[in-house]
């Protein structure tokens, strides 16, 4: 078997692995192991490089980002800022038609702005936005649908936890890439708000409206906000104007955010204990899956695959745009079954050479930064897409009275929001890239 | 037996996790310390020395010290998708297949980053600013990768005992 063939079967047998329920990171780490035993002859290599792999990447000095923002999330979900971000969008919004289920999309997206992790941002605000749904008569579909739609406004809108993890594989500048999602992500949220308006004109009875604010009580409940306001600033502001390190920035973002739980009574030992586990889960769970992801990516790299295929697509003279469309199709299609963490770090190192090779007519770096927020909406589609849509079981599990039936139902004109959305991104990238030349 | 072989385990996956939270809690306390210090220069005040050091090995620590609990807490990433195919003795099957598979990684990285530490003391390199001898960050590090091939270790017989129908 030549190496380039080793290379070929490590796929098939991967997949065999994760969908037997190995922990993908686990089967990365086996395949990756095992392939480059067959390539050399010998595991020499691998125990050679295990020697200080480990520990090189687990104190990674831009690793060490994301046990930081998880831990921020954490605390924002005990931070009690949600309620506060719903009742002011709700007073901005919840006249309207469809009003209520607006603003818990607005309030998500406040929310993401501060987290960065979808699930965590579905979890808290349907806490806080789903009984009040309810209350105002909102249907089973349209109230669960809205709010797993918004939690992935979590992981769109800067700071996000997926956006660090490609800046780290693609070697990207990890502020130009938050610069990059931020249109997208404030596109995002208006595109659900219209797909929530059309929603209740083909549906009237699906929900109600809250009487009309005058403006005075508006700007009250928006000064109301500014925790949010000022740690978004902090964190964000930080990182562009160069005072901070992304590093640095969640720090001070987890440190903030922390402080507004203790002041609000919403942080004692126990939670602080809860916190903390809840980081080391996901934290080890995705470190398991970069080290994995590593192992495997460099026994690729052996066979010389990624190099060939990448050859082989721009030998075939396909369009680009082609291309393009099938990566993201493909995307689609897997992320109904994986999640999107595993995704990104098992499929970036693998599409990403192949894809900068083609003509997209734009820089190296524009390319990056605009492919990589395609990519991010396609994957965060996979988490409001049944049978393994992480939002959709989160949400569902909140609202036992309502069948997962509806709720799948429901998120269907928000997984079309996204398409377009896609559609649109992909036509246009200088929609993604405007604020990134105007910034940089 | 087996139930204060359980809790004993299930204590010490989570002290080291929670040991590993006070020292990325440490190193958030640190960083905005560092950076105080830093807007502060004309006041006469400066940035800790040596903050991206204290980063690196204090997040490396807790990342070690997180993955025991990972395991334990049954954590980990996989796609359920087809579980419900395999039947209930297919699954334990699985479930014991991976905890095997999990134990066999977490002696590799310990045994390997053993080794590592051992290369590092021999050859005494220091880090570049605060000159702390690296070995000693790997030695750390040690601690949570051990604790990680005992639970890893008892996982296996967790599931070796669901699989064989002990009732836990």
């Amino acid at each position: 078997m030549s190496n380039i063939e080793i290379g070929l079967w490590s796929f098939p047998v991967l997949l065999t692995l994760i969908f037997l329920r190995i922990p993908i990171g686990l089967a990365m780490l086996a395949v990756g192991f095992g392939g480059t035993y067959l390539v050399n002859g010998s595991t020499l290599m691998t125990m050679g490089q295990m020697k200080h792999l480990v520990f090189g990447t687990f104190s990674s000095y831009s690793l060490s980002i994301i046990p930081l923002f998880l831990l921020m999330g954490q605390f924002a979900t005990l931070s009690g800022m949600s309620a506060g971000l719903f009742k002011a969008a709700e007073s901005w919004l919840g006249h309207r038609k469809g009003g209520v289920a607006m603003s818990a999309i607005g309030a998500c997206a406040g929310f993401g702005a501060i987290c960065g992790s979808s699930l965590a941002t579905a979890a808290t605000m349907g806490q806080v936005a789903l009984p009040e749904l309810r209350r105002y008569g909102y249907s089973g579909p349209l109230a669960t649908g809205t709010l797993a739609a918004g939690g992935t406004l979590g992981i769109l809108i800067p700071p996000s936890v997926i956006l660090v993890i490609y800046a780290i594989l693609t070697e990207q500048n990890i502020a130009k890439l938050f610069a990059a999602a931020f249109i997208p992500g404030i596109l995002a949220a208006l595109g659900y708000i219209l797909t929530i308006a059309i929603y209740v004109r083909i549906f009237p009875d699906s929900g109600g409206t809250l009487e009309r604010q005058p403006y005075a009580a508006r700007f009250k409940a928006l000064i109301a906000t500014w925790p949010v306001i000022t740690i978004f600033l902090l964190v964000v502001g930080g990182i562009y104007t160069g005072i901070f390190t992304p590093t640095e920035a969640a720090a001070v973002g987890a440190a903030a955010t922390g402080f507004v739980a203790l002041i609000n009574g919403g942080l004692n030992l126990t939670k602080v204990k809860e916190s903390i586990l809840a980081t080391a889960s996901s934290t080890a769970m995705i470190f398991l899956i970069i080290l994995g992801a590593g192992l495997f990516n460099s026994f690729l790299a052996l066979t010389q695959l990624p190099q060939s295929s990448a050859a082989w697509v721009t030998e075939q003279g396909f369009s680009p745009w082609l291309v393009l469309a099938a990566v993201l199709a493909l995307y689609l299609v897997f992320g109904c079954v994986m999640d999107s963490l595993s995704m990104i770090l098992l499929t970036v190192p693998i599409f990403f050479p192949i894809m900068i090779a083609l003509d997209f007519g734009m820089t190296p770096t524009d390319f990056a930064l605009w492919f990589g927020i395609l990519v991010l909406i396609v994957v965060e589609v996979g988490l409001i897409t049944p049978p393994v849509g992480m939002n959709l079981f989160v949400i569902n599990s909140m609202a036992k009275d309502i069948p997962i039936k509806d709720t799948f139902k429901g998120t269907f004109p928000f997984v079309l929001a996204d398409i377009v959305r896609v559609i649109i991104l992909a036509a246009f990238p200088s929609i993604t890239l405007a604020l990134v030349w105007l910034i940089y | 037996m087996y139930k204060i072989l359980d809790r004993g385990i299930h204590f010490l996956a989570k002290s080291m996790a929670l040991i590993g939270g006070a020292v990325l809690i440490a190193v958030i306390i640190t960083t905005c310390l560092s950076i105080t210090g830093r807007a502060l220069i004309w006041a006469g005040l400066g940035p800790i020395q040596g903050d991206f050091e204290i980063v690196e090995f204090g997040v490396g620590f807790a990342i070690f010290a997180f993955l025991p609990w990972c395991q334990y807490a049954r954590g980990h990433a996989r796609v359920d998708l087809f579980t419900p195919l395999y039947g209930p003795g297919m699954n334990r099957v699985i479930d014991l297949i991976a905890d095997i598979m999990m134990f066999a990684a977490a002696y590799i990285i310990a045994w390997r980053l053993w080794i590592g530490m051992l290369d590092k003391q021999r050859y005494t390199e220091t880090s570049f600013i605060l000159q702390l001898p690296v070995w000693m960050a790997y030695a750390a590090a040690c601690i949570g990768a051990v604790v990680f091939v005992i639970v890893a270790a008892f996982c296996i017989l967790r599931s070796a005992r669901q699989l064989t129908g002990v009732r836990t």
